[in-house]
């Protein structure tokens, strides 16, 4: 299996806790994604969490799942969850997918962050 | 515990273990193609966008049906999920036979062969106990009667199930009907759904054209 081409950071503002992948999301990096986005659920005490997409350069159907782990796993702790920044070639994806039906979009962090107040 | 295969097949099996009409179908078959996809993809071996199916490793899983899929990935040429699910359409009757001898050897279903006016044989798969064919045909439902974020597995249990022609099995055409936005927010939301869904379409408007072409 080839390495992955995935970092991944969280960051908290007042409001909310963020989760930044930047690079590939594909099946390699798929597993750490998800136990970001899986801890920063349990961390954040009900505060909302938003994936900040604007550097994820790639996304595939291995990677495309974590999303709908993420968003139930959210769901179940009662946390909002949503994306925003998605890029083009992201976005395209996610609506083929249907996954913009399912999970909440904003075009960038400040909309997610007005959004959420 | 039985797999995505296992479970799209056992919900092609009618009550009295015959292999239902839709299990027939190049549907199911394409159906039945997407669930060894995503099972392949589960396991690491491969993951898909929108453009290609990508080969991660060709070591074996260990399971007959993902294997022979897996080795004839290995052998071909690149290509899209849609692609791949219409190139592997050949290998549904093996794949079929593959995964029910399994189930058989689990101890989930059980053969038995008659013969019709002493000469036409029928297979039949009756299900054992009933347990994991109930189990596939509840979740589907709990994902549909729901209004939570299905997993990755029941969404894809349901799409392929709706793709492949197998809901109406077990729900009435007016259930389906009264269920149809929530059929298509969580039914299709997975890549290889997706290529299987186009693949399909595909095959139907080819159908289509052949049929208005002139006679003569």
């Amino acid at each position: 299996m080839t390495q992955s081409a995935l970092k991944t950071t969280t960051e908290v503002t007042p409001t909310a806790r963020l989760v930044v992948p930047v690079g590939r999301l594909d099946f390699e990096a798929s597993s750490s994604f998800q136990q970001a986005i899986e801890n920063t659920i349990k961390e954040a005490g009900g505060a909302p969490v938003i994936v900040d997409c604007a550097q994820l350069d790639y996304v595939s159907s291995a990677g495309l799942r974590v999303f709908l782990v993420g968003a139930r796993a959210a769901k179940l702790d009662n946390v909002p969850f949503c994306v925003c920044g998605l890029v083009d070639a992201v976005r395209r994806v996610f609506v083929v997918s249907g996954f913009d039906k399912l999970i909440a979009e904003h075009p960038d962090r400040a909309a997610a962050l007005a959004a959420i107040k | 515990m039985i797999g995505l295969v296992e479970e799209l097949v056992l919900l092609g099996i009618e009550d009295d273990g015959a292999i239902a009409h839709t299990a027939g179908s190049a549907d199911f078959g394409m159906a039945l193609i997407g669930a060894c996809l995503v099972e392949l993809s589960n396991q690491g071996r491969i993951d898909a966008d929108l453009d290609s199916l990508r080969l991660i490793s060709t070591a074996p899983t260990g399971h007959p049906v993902l294997d022979r899929v897996l080795a004839l990935l290995g052998d071909g040429d690149q290509g899209t999920v849609e692609q791949w699910v219409t190139r592997l359409t050949i290998e549904v009757p093996e794949l079929l036979r593959l995964t029910l001898r399994s189930l058989v050897t689990r101890g989930v279903l059980e053969r038995t062969e008659t013969r019709f006016l002493w000469v036409l044989r029928s297979r039949r798969y009756p299900v054992i106990d009933g347990r994991e064919q109930k189990e596939a045909k509840l979740r589907i439902l709990a994902t549909l009667l729901g209004d939570d974020l299905p997993s990755p597995q029941d969404t894809v249990l349901l799409g392929l199930a709706r793709v492949g022609g197998l809901l109406e099995a077990f729900l009435s055409v007016a259930e389906i009907a009264r269920l149809e936005g929530r059929i298509a927010q969580v039914g299709g939301i997975d890549l290889f759904v997706r290529g299987v869904e186009s693949a399909i379409r595909e095959v139907q408007a080819e159908r289509a054209r052949a049929m208005m072409l002139p006679m003569f």
